[in-house]
């Protein structure tokens, strides 16, 4: 009778059940096996207004709705190219850091490629870049940047894992520091890579030009403060992060539609409304995905699961290497903030069990997913970044394939050198 | 008749949701000046900032309902024929329905115990009536779904989303 109820509900999952009504029929199906009064699931669903942090989420997202609405993402490109433009490769340096800069303030729902997509790919063809290898970058940079903060995905993560309580303590700013050098060894890695490609001078370079910089920094001085309501908030302990969350949001507001005028107070309303469309399906999800947690752990299945891969595999590099594997098809399936709340639970007590730290296994998990969203065939950016640019799917497959190569590189380092990740956050909390 | 009743419940809801927005955004700025600057600030504020992400939660996904626009997996659904998307949404639709239906009445036994012990939210807020939006809001979702049941939401051509949202044109009528 349960086993057909499980096999119900997968059943529908795969024919596109909202994911909501999936993980709460799942968490209800187990309560009911156990003979747990159902109102168990209103408690949980209710614990969403017992999590301070969590309210970091809508004010987050509708900060990053703002700037996507915005002309941010011009005055992000002119900025950075005026910076980096002059250097060896320098337009692909600057669509690297940008499109980084910009996933991470907006989270990686395609905003990215169809907001800086339609200026860095005319900007890459007319000096000199292929069409593949333009396309290619826009397109794996759609999700670069899902390591640095304020990336919503990285906030949840802590989130999640915090609940679990694994007995290996850790605050949200450890995993915002540990993030750092993974998404810099991205950049760094595909820079190298685009220097390799276009060796040899084949791409005329761009003299620096003061009056360039002048201009892009006059044009952008309301929004060059930002950083530092950001960062410095959160990284100088100033506020706490759900406090770092209503400044940015005060002042993305107040920048946008005071200073700028790029967003009146007539449509206003309408980002309001639509961010927290966004955020309402994302913490629905983790809403009744902790009631479903709190079923897994009772029924002690997080615990089981690690003993029987335990007796299967032995060593932490193999588990590592059959996780990565895992998450990367997972990541390709699944949307980010889903496979966050559904597998998180799951993995994190196994991966404890191996040895991973927990902020590490946060950083494999992000790097994997990010690699998920243009992993032929079916990552979601593939087929935005098809739909936006109007060209064949085939041909975002064929023209993404070599970063992700790269970033599989990436991803290979970030996950086998724990240091990486770990060292910094060391290193802060050992100095006074 | 009925037709005026959504729309208002439509207007409620978009203006619930930007009202609490702002509120956050205000209070939780508020709160972060206060504290830092004048070591003192709102003793409700806190409860109140916590409690307005449950209703914006619940509120945020009343509106994506309307149109089914709810994160799912679509990896194999996209790719069956137009006759069997259609026959799935229908069955799809009818589960999430049922599923709303069952937490909608459960979280009324919740609140009907929290409502005998009288546990308070913040300030002078019983706990109780912050916790009905639970039941409300999983009743209008099963509600919409029943809706989606009875006629699927078109088969649209994939544009993920990047054309205009629900609310964007609604704004503009």
């Amino acid at each position: 009778m349960i086993t057909l109820g499980v096999v119900i509900v997968i059943a529908l999952a795969l024919l596109g059940a909202p994911l909501f009504a999936v993980v709460l029929g799942g968490a209800m199906l187990g309560f009911y096996s156990n003979e747990i009064d159902l109102a168990v699931v209103a408690i949980e669903l209710y614990r969403l207004s017992d999590t301070p942090l969590l309210v970091a989420l809508p004010l987050f997202t509708f900060s990053g709705y703002l700037l996507s609405e915005s002309n941010t993402s011009k005055r992000l490109v002119d900025l950075m190219q005026a910076l980096v433009g002059w250097m060896p490769s320098g337009l692909a340096l600057v669509g690297f850091v940008a499109c980084a800069v910009f996933t991470a303030l907006t989270g990686a729902s395609g905003v990215t490629i169809v907001a800086l997509g339609a200026l860095l790919l005319p900007a890459l063809t007319n000096s000199g870049y292929s069409e593949k290898f333009s396309l290619g970058l826009v397109t794996a940079s759609g999700s670069l940047g899902l390591l640095l903060v304020p990336s919503v995905p990285l906030i949840l993560y802590g989130i999640v894992a915090q609940q679990l309580d694994v007995g290996e303590p850790f605050t949200i700013q450890d995993l915002f520091i540990a993030g750092v050098l993974p998404a810099l060894l991205m950049i760094v890695l595909l820079t190298l890579y685009s220097l390799w490609l276009h060796r040899g001078g084949v791409i005329p370079r761009i003299p620096f030009s003061w009056g360039n910089l002048r201009s892009a920094l006059w044009a952008a001085r309301w929004e060059l403060p930002l950083p530092i309501v950001v960062l410095g908030g959160i990284y100088g302990g100033l506020f706490a992060v759900s406090e770092a969350a209503a400044m940015t949001a005060l002042y993305v507001l107040f920048a946008e539609v005071v200073l700028y005028r790029e967003i009146s107070f007539k449509k206003l309303p309408s980002v309001m409304v639509d961010s927290m469309v966004m955020v309402g399906g994302i913490l629905l999800i983790l809403g009744v995905a902790l009631a479903f947690t709190n079923y897994l752990v009772d029924a002690e299945i997080p615990q089981r699961l690690f003993e029987f891969t335990q007796e299967h595999i032995k060593s932490t590099i193999t588990f590592l290497i059959l996780l990565n594997i895992m998450l990367l098809v997972l990541g390709a399936v699944l949307d980010i903030f889903s496979a966050l709340v559904i597998l998180v639970p799951l993995i994190l007590p196994m991966a404890v069990g191996y040895g991973v730290h927990p902020v590490h296994l946060g950083i494999i998990f992000l790097a994997n997913m990010q690699i998920g969203y243009f992993t032929p065939p079916i990552g979601m950016n593939l087929f935005i970044a098809s739909y936006r640019f109007k060209k064949p799917i085939l041909m975002l497959y064929s023209a993404a394939f070599p970063f992700m190569l790269v970033l599989l590189v990436a991803l290979m380092i970030i996950t086998y050198v724990p240091a990486l990740s770990l060292a910094p956050v060391e290193w802060l909390k050992g100095s006074p | 008749m009925i037709k005026t009743l959504i729309n208002a419940l439509h207007k409620i809801e978009s203006g619930m949701l930007a009202l609490i927005l702002f509120l956050l955004i205000v209070l939780a700025a508020y709160q972060v000046a206060a504290r830092n600057f004048f070591d003192s600030g709102l003793l409700w504020g806190d409860g109140f900032v916590r409690v307005a992400v449950l209703w914006v939660t619940l509120i945020g996904a009343m509106v994506a309902s309307r149109s089914d626009d709810h994160i799912r997996m679509d990896v194999v659904s996209r790719y069956l024929p137009d006759g069997f998307r259609r026959l799935a949404q229908r069955l799809t639709a009818l589960f999430t329905a049922v599923i709303c239906g069952l937490f909608a009445w459960h979280s009324l036994t919740f609140i009907g115990f929290e409502y005998e012990d009288g546990t308070l939210a913040f300030g002078a807020i019983p706990a109780w009536v912050c916790e009905l939006i639970m039941p409300f809001g999983f009743t209008v979702m099963g509600l919409r779904y029943v809706l989606h049941m009875i006629s699927p939401p078109p088969l649209e051509p994939p544009d993920f989303g990047l054309e205009e949202s629900d609310s964007r044109r609604e704004a503009k009528s």
